[in-house]
């Protein structure tokens, strides 16, 4: 009994919950789908117009899944791992980036896509493809440490920006167009002038670096990078605090950056009993930020982080690694690519009621 | 993953007393002259052994048997080599160039994952038991008399201490170098003159005199053998003062793998007789992949330099040249894109001395997950580095009067291998 209704003998009638299920409600995120490939997951990307999901894997395919009718398409001719993509605006052109150090172009209206164009873009590695907003541009990074910007319509080199040391792990453009901004293995962050071709200024993240004592070698790297919307924010995730990289004994975490200032605004990380690597982020629409990863033991999971707040105040477990995240443009979905060769699509809202099975 | 147990923290640094009174312990065993059979074999010719070793396990997929495009290949392509028909993994583009120098063996199955016991095997051939390292056996039958340098010298950048010749005696343990740094105390202590020094070494004499009265003509020599060492070593220390060749510097990385490889060459140059580097962090049960390109990347270049440098100069004939782990990698990937350990089936490169180069030596099946042809383990190879530099392998060490095989009797050397 409640105190609205202490003065009557009238039955009590519990209130139906009004739910509206569009409604984001992070935390009751849930699955909603799976597309299953064979070999483990390496990366994935949903085009603009979320039509698909692609996956690259352990072998040397790209996995795609129209995420409504669920048929799958595999496109063939990378000649190793693919661990980057990117999608025009239109959703009609895809770019790989394989470890190989080619850049493949993809025609997505073909029944069977087969490539358009390839650039041999770096001599080892190529991490990261990225298209420029005016979609007139690619940048891609490399093991020969070189950031590269080239033509999006006949693969022509246009810049080459010069200046890392060690391995680049990951590159994108800044909303504005003019800026590129690329990180490396010892969490040097630089900011390049597409216009003057130089490095305009640098960001610290060697927090997201460590030296392992006892192998003697360098761990670290962005894992993933992205902008706010907006662009005021820069937000990278991967590792910290190393201890023993070689049996994975590190801690994950996502880095917040001012983009004006470079100032470092957050260093967000999963619960301490959560050691391994931040392989997502992504800014949603509505300003709240989502991490995913993996720890040692082969688990998963997806954080959530409020704007402006200096912790995920939501966490959800995943029964396998996430090695990659992205987001569908209806605001509503996110997609992981799993370590056990699943796509999984989780739905950010509550869970829709089933209609009853009618008594008969 | 266990270490070495046989050490302690002092033993990682080597200072000139420990070195000379290690050596007297070790004479207390059953340190003896080389069976002068064996040594009369090998007289006039000074050969000699290159070590690389890549510490932790280093991944066959990622370097001597790529599988690229399999279940279990990576990321990582198959390039070509010097050799027709040899490919290796595209993380060692500079060492492709050399591979006419060198020879690979594909099917070393070891039956064990353990680090320390695939270390031992590695080194001494044989499973279990106080047998000698490769490099304390070279100290023992191919170190001129009047060699300038230990016999058996490893470079490391890591504080791990073996014990190494077993009953060979202490003089022909290793020597370890952190680095390019010299070993401590290699200077005459301060305040102690020439002539003061010079009255010690007779006063030492004097005791020696005493000493060997009544004992072994084997232990004495030993226990001189160790001093006369450290007298030579501290006459070179000037050695280790002087500066790379900043062009040299320039071709084998201004890391610590190129400073400690071009440390070796020198040694090599000047007649040491088996020179060990280890190169660190192949161990990896994460991250594989990025690891393998940091590390192969570091030793790609370095080793081929240091190939291209003991070939120009004529060095490599007589040097047997050897890199390997205590084991490879899985072929499976774990779900922290790592490899574990594997001894089941993974490969090691050997050249120079003695060594048919351009060979590859059995294979894997398609996926890398067994030997398909010509299995062999550490026995086997073991036979084939001392048959290489021309020590018979089947004969025995002469220990006091008691005869114990070099090798171990039930293995053989891998014949197609030999030049």
């Amino acid at each position: 009994m409640n105190v609205n209704q202490s003065d009557t003998s009238d039955a009590l009638v519990a209130q139906k919950p009004v739910v509206d299920y569009d409604a984001i409600d992070l935390e009751k995120t849930h699955q909603v789908s799976e597309f299953k490939h064979k070999f483990p997951l390496t990366s994935c990307r949903v085009d603009p117009t979320g039509k698909y999901v692609v996956a690259g894997a352990q072998d040397l395919d790209i996995q795609v899944w129209d995420l409504q009718t669920k048929s799958n398409r595999t496109l063939k001719g990378h000649t190793s791992w693919v661990r980057s993509f990117d999608f025009s605006k239109d959703g009609s052109r895809l770019y790989s980036a394989c470890w190989g150090g080619d850049i493949k172009v993809w025609n997505m209206a073909d029944t069977q896509p087969k490539p358009i164009m390839m650039i041999q873009a770096h001599t080892g590695s190529a991490r990261w493809v990225r298209i420029s907003p005016d979609q007139k541009k690619l940048a891609t990074c490399g093991n020969d440490l070189l950031i590269k910007i080239w033509n999006v319509e006949d693969g022509k080199l246009l810049q080459t920006f010069k200046g890392h040391e060690r391995h680049v792990y990951a590159v994108d453009f800044h909303p504005d167009g003019q800026h590129l901004v690329s990180q490396d293995l010892m969490g040097f962050i630089k900011i390049w002038d597409m216009k003057t071709g130089k490095q305009a200024r640098s960001i610290d993240a060697t927090v997201m670096t460590g030296y392992d004592n006892k192998f003697a070698a360098d761990m670290g790297g962005a894992r993933d990078l992205q902008f706010s919307p907006d662009g005021s924010e820069l937000a990278s995730a991967g590792i910290t605090k190393v201890v023993n990289s070689f049996a994975g004994v590190q801690d994950p975490i996502i880095m917040l950056f001012d983009w004006k200032s470079g100032k470092e605004k957050a260093q967000l990380k999963p619960e301490k009993t959560f050691q391994g690597i931040a392989w997502g982020v992504r800014y949603h629409p509505d300003g709240f930020l989502i991490g995913a990863g993996a720890n040692r033991s082969g688990k998963g999971e997806l954080w959530f982080r409020k704007p402006g707040e200096k912790e995920f105040f939501h966490t959800m477990k995943l029964s396998t690694a996430a090695r990659g995240l992205d987001l569908l443009s209806d605001g509503r979905h996110l997609v992981i690519a799993h370590s056990d060769g699943a796509v999984r699509v989780y739905r950010m809202t509550a869970e829709a009621k089933r209609p009853a099975k009618s008594k008969s | 993953m266990r270490r070495n147990q046989g050490c302690n923290h002092l033993d990682h640094h080597l200072a000139r007393r420990q070195f000379l009174a290690g050596a007297a312990g070790g004479a207390v065993g059953l340190g003896l002259p080389g069976s002068p059979a064996t040594a009369e074999k090998i007289k006039g010719q000074h050969k000699r052994v290159l070590q690389i070793y890549l510490q932790g396990g280093v991944s066959q997929l990622e370097s001597w048997d790529p599988k690229p495009g399999t279940e279990h290949g990576g990321p990582f392509r198959a390039i070509p080599t010097s050799v027709p028909g040899m490919h290796i993994s595209e993380l060692l583009p500079y060492t492709a160039k050399q591979m006419h120098l060198l020879s690979i063996v594909r099917s070393i199955n070891l039956k064990t994952n353990d680090h320390r016991q695939g270390r031992l095997f590695m080194e001494k051939g044989r499973r279990a038991g106080e047998y000698p390292y490769v490099g304390s056996i070279a100290s023992k039958y191919l170190a001129p008399a009047n060699s300038e340098l230990p016999g058996y010298i490893h470079i490391s950048t890591r504080g791990l201490t073996d014990s190494t010749s077993a009953f060979l005696g202490a003089q022909h343990g290793q020597l370890k170098f952190e680095g390019v740094k010299p070993p401590k105390n290699l200077a005459v202590p301060k305040g102690l003159d020439e002539t003061a020094d010079a009255r010690r070494v007779q006063l030492r004499d004097q005791f020696n005199q005493q000493f060997r009265v009544g004992r072994p003509k084997s232990l004495t020599e030993s226990f001189d053998a160790s001093f006369q060492q450290a007298a030579k070593l501290m006459g070179r220390k000037a050695f280790f003062e002087k500066a790379p060749d900043p062009k040299d510097l320039e071709r084998y990385g201004k890391h610590d793998f190129g400073r400690n490889c071009l440390l070796a060459r020198a040694l090599l140059e000047n007649d040491a007789t088996c020179v060990k580097v280890t190169h660190h962090g192949y161990d990896s049960h994460a991250e594989n992949f990025n690891f393998h390109l940091e590390q192969l990347g570091e030793f790609d270049k370095t080793f081929a330099m240091l190939i291209d440098d003991l070939h120009e100069r004529g060095l490599l004939d007589s040097t047997l040249v050897m890199v390997y782990s205590e084991f490879g990698r899985t072929p499976k990937i774990n779900v922290r894109y790592g490899r574990d350990h594997w001894g089941s089936a993974w490969s090691i490169a050997l050249g120079g001395c003695g060594i048919q180069p351009g060979a590859v030596i059995g294979k894997t099946n398609e996926k890398g997950t067994a030997v398909a042809d010509r299995e062999v383990d550490a026995g086997h190879l073991f036979h084939t580095y001392l048959q290489a530099l021309g020590i018979d392998s089947t004969n025995d060490h002469d220990i006091a009067g008691r005869s114990i095989p070099i090798g171990d009797p039930t293995a053989q050397p891998i014949k197609e291998l030999l030049s």
